[in-house]
């Protein structure tokens, strides 16, 4: 390979690198900017026929998993203000549960159901052990369903144990 | 729910790279100091 | 200060010094914090043992920034101050950095496919780290384009300096926008939200991998210090030799 040959080359990649890296970045933070749209803001815009990605917490009491040979459930998807509903056929996540952040990606049919073709579960900032979740929902303080748990700093703090509680 | 084969994946190439990298710069600067001292000892024989 | 510190010779007593330092504390705390987190930490309620990734992920996502941080501060120095040993730290740093990026994207990938159910997803955080990964790249490549060493010194030091931009961006972009990537757990401020039992093993991986970093880095450049001292000592005696064949 010749000197200029190589100097085209590494030119070239570096074109190559610094031109995807510049699309990238438009491409993402222009219009995709925004990873998913809440409930609310769909319930605004209505049916559209575009593909879209929906984040929000899977609603308390929703959950159908699909009865039969298929993989799949119904659920409806809230932020506290609207609600979509959705139906999905294929794997669900394991972390897909009831009070669970979730983005489906999916298109709204004119009947308004949410005809999801993808299902990301969104994890939390929050980690927690097996031992502190069981205490703390044992000891009535947090229950998963309804929302983020309290506080890491109060976590290590035992279980109020029924001594300490005022008796009678 | 255990997703092991994830997690060792994970640990292997989170402890390898920085052993390879380690390694390599252990034997660069080996080398390099190696040759150093050859050219300083014929420098030195020339001197003399 | 700042001139001993760059002076080639005291920096090659300095360094020597402290090396073994650096890599064996670096090691024994990256083992103590690896062990730690694979063996003897407790499993998250939600993502079970997949938790443990997190031990190995977060260390090299701070230290993909950390790494630019560092080329950047050695880009100010050669453009301003013009130091000879910040372009060669430089262009010692750049790979280093990009392989933690990329171990960074790799363990994050294999964290994501088990919790979120994909491998990738272009949301705004995995596309900026992917962009620094990319900036890594451009810069090894720029660094070494050019005939002149100085003139890819220079041009190398003007990117990483165009891309610092993205530093803020990939830490923000959880809190500016909706990204499927959770926002931080700790932070400067406020408590973090990650029970102390996993707390501290990902305080002894972070400063282990971090002194380790640190150590490949000043290795690297301590070799690049002696070679190029080599290339020059190898050609003043060619040059003197050709001189004595003139006079002959």
């Amino acid at each position: 390979m010749t000197r200029k040959n190589r100097r085209l080359l590494v030119l070239l990649i570096c074109g190559i690198g610094l031109g995807s890296a510049a699309a990238l970045t438009l491409s993402a933070f222009s219009d995709n900017l925004v990873f998913f749209v809440s409930p609310s803001d769909l319930a605004k815009s209505g049916p559209s026929g575009r593909q879209v990605r929906l984040g929000g917490l899977v609603e308390q009491g929703t959950v159908e998993k699909s009865s039969g040979g298929q993989a799949g459930a119904r659920f409806k998807v809230t932020d506290g203000n609207a609600s979509v509903p959705v139906v999905y056929k294929g794997i669900l996540p394991d972390l897909f549960r009831e009070g669970q952040g979730v983005v489906v990606l999916g298109v709204v049919q004119p009947d308004g159901v949410f005809r999801a073709s993808e299902v990301l579960a969104k994890h939390d900032e929050n980690y927690m052990p097996k031992e502190v979740a069981e205490a703390l929902k044992k000891s009535g303080r947090w229950n998963p369903a309804s929302g983020s748990p309290p506080p890491a700093s109060t976590w290590n703090e035992p279980a109020k144990p029924e001594a300490d509680r005022p008796r009678g | 729910m255990t997703h092991l084969p994830y997690i060792v994946a994970a640990y292997v190439i989170a402890v390898g790279l920085p052993v390879i990298f380690a390694a390599e710069a252990f034997f660069r600067v080996r080398s390099a100091r190696l040759r150093l001292e050859a050219i300083d000892m014929r420098r030195d024989r020339g001197r003399s | 200060m700042l001139h001993r510190f760059a002076n080639p010779g005291q920096f090659l007593r300095l360094s020597g010094k402290v090396l073994p330092w650096l890599f064996w504390t670096g090691g024994l705390l990256t083992a103590v914090g690896v062990a730690w987190g694979l063996f003897f930490a407790p499993d998250d309620w939600q993502q079970g043992d997949t938790v443990r990734i997190m031990y190995v992920h977060v260390p090299f996502a701070w230290l993909a920034s950390a790494g630019y941080f560092s080329l950047a501060v050695c880009s100010v120095l050669s453009l301003v101050w013009r130091h000879p040993l910040a372009d060669l730290a430089a262009a010692e740093i750049a790979p280093v950095g990009a392989g933690f990026t990329a171990v960074c994207l790799a363990t994050g990938s294999l964290w994501g496919k088990p919790t979120w159910g994909a491998w990738w997803v272009w949301d705004a955080r995995l596309t900026s780290v992917f962009v620094l990964f990319l900036l890594y790249l451009g810069h090894i490549a720029l660094v070494r384009a050019f005939d002149d060493p100085t003139r890819g010194y220079r041009a190398g030091a003007i990117l990483a300096l165009v891309g610092v931009i993205n530093l803020p961006i990939i830490k923000f972009s959880v809190d500016w926008w909706n990204t499927l990537h959770q926002p931080a757990s700790i932070g400067l401020t406020g408590a973090p939200s990650i029970a102390s039992s996993m707390l501290w093993p990902l305080l002894f991986s972070a400063i282990g991998f971090s002194l380790l970093f640190a150590a490949i880095t000043i290795a690297r450049t301590r070799a690049a210090v002696m070679e190029r001292r080599i290339r020059s000592l190898l050609m003043a005696k060619a040059s003197s030799a050709g001189e004595q064949e003139a006079l002959s």
